[in-house]
């Protein structure tokens, strides 16, 4: 498997897409959380998981949601080129009032939609997203 | 702070949802701490795995996530061992899941070539494709994809 610099990150699912998104086996969506201590290896196990999965030729995100974020170098990304999200623009948040009566700015936006802004290409075709510690943009 | 945090829940609730129905897998590096576990991150995801090291104060980490995501009503929470050097540390390990009811999806041997991958800050799997730890996570890779017999 190579590298594949192709844009095309998480499209809605197109017919000439042709990934075996879903295996003959049955297996549909993987959706993997990944927690442990720091130091656990917890980002060694999850940036070899997702290419180790992508090998099998299956689309794969990866998202780094740490606030020490280095999944990028399991992954293979010059730390240069993962840059992490620290902001997003206004319209996809709107603030709003929580259960305990606080008002936080809250997600409203098209996830797919920053995938495409804000990934990048990992080897074996991996998609990265690295969040960073996402801020209110430029709402204020 | 607290606002960052709920942005990163909502986004990343919104992509486990929308992988979901993309047919796309998601694999996400959480937070060392729990912030991140909330509905909304957890109530799509189809396993929420934690990494367990042979030593007590990892595992006693390990198992208060895990009551946390029972409490909140996430996935069950199952667990891969990691940096495993010898029958004593599987013996350890493995008493402590049993007594917590924590299942063990997946075993990591402690390999040294991790560290010089980090070293060359190089990935792993490219560093020592047939290191004795990638090769475990190869096979945890094939049982993630092959349906239970």
């Amino acid at each position: 498997m190579s590298d594949s610099p192709t844009p095309a990150s998480l499209p809605s699912p197109s017919p000439q897409d042709g990934a075996p998104s879903t295996t003959a086996a049955g297996i549909g969506s993987l959706r993997l959380a990944i927690a442990g201590k720091g130091g656990s290896g917890k980002t060694t196990i999850a940036g070899t998981l997702a290419r180790l999965l992508a090998q099998q030729g299956r689309r794969v995100l990866a998202v780094d949601a740490d606030t020490n974020p280095n999944l990028s170098a399991t992954l293979g990304v010059p730390a240069q080129q993962a840059t992490q999200i620290t902001s997003l623009p206004r319209s996809l948040m709107e603030r709003q009032t929580q259960p305990d009566g606080s008002v936080k700015p809250v997600f409203v936006g098209d996830a797919l939609r920053v995938v495409e802004d804000y990934g990048v290409s990992a080897p074996d075709g991996v998609r990265l997203l690295v969040m960073g510690a996402v801020g209110h943009g430029g709402a204020g | 702070m607290c606002g960052a945090h709920a942005t990163v829940r909502g986004l990343l609730g919104e992509l486990v949802t929308r992988s979901a129905l993309d047919a796309q897998d998601l694999v996400v590096d959480m937070e060392a701490g729990l912030e991140h576990l909330s509905r909304g991150t957890g109530r799509h995801v189809s396993r929420f795995i934690a990494v367990l090291e042979p030593y007590y104060r990892s595992m006693e980490t390990v198992r208060r996530i895990g009551d946390l995501a029972r409490e909140l009503g996430i996935a069950d929470m199952q667990v891969v061992t990691n940096k495993i050097r010898n029958a004593d540390d599987r013996t350890v390990i493995r008493e402590y899941c049993l007594a917590h009811r924590l299942e063990i999806i997946g075993e990591i041997p402690y390999d040294p070539i991790l560290l010089d991958a980090e070293r060359a800050a190089r990935p792993p799997l490219d560093h020592a494709p047939a290191a004795p730890a990638i090769i475990a996570l190869r096979e945890l890779a094939f049982r993630l994809t092959t349906p239970a017999a």
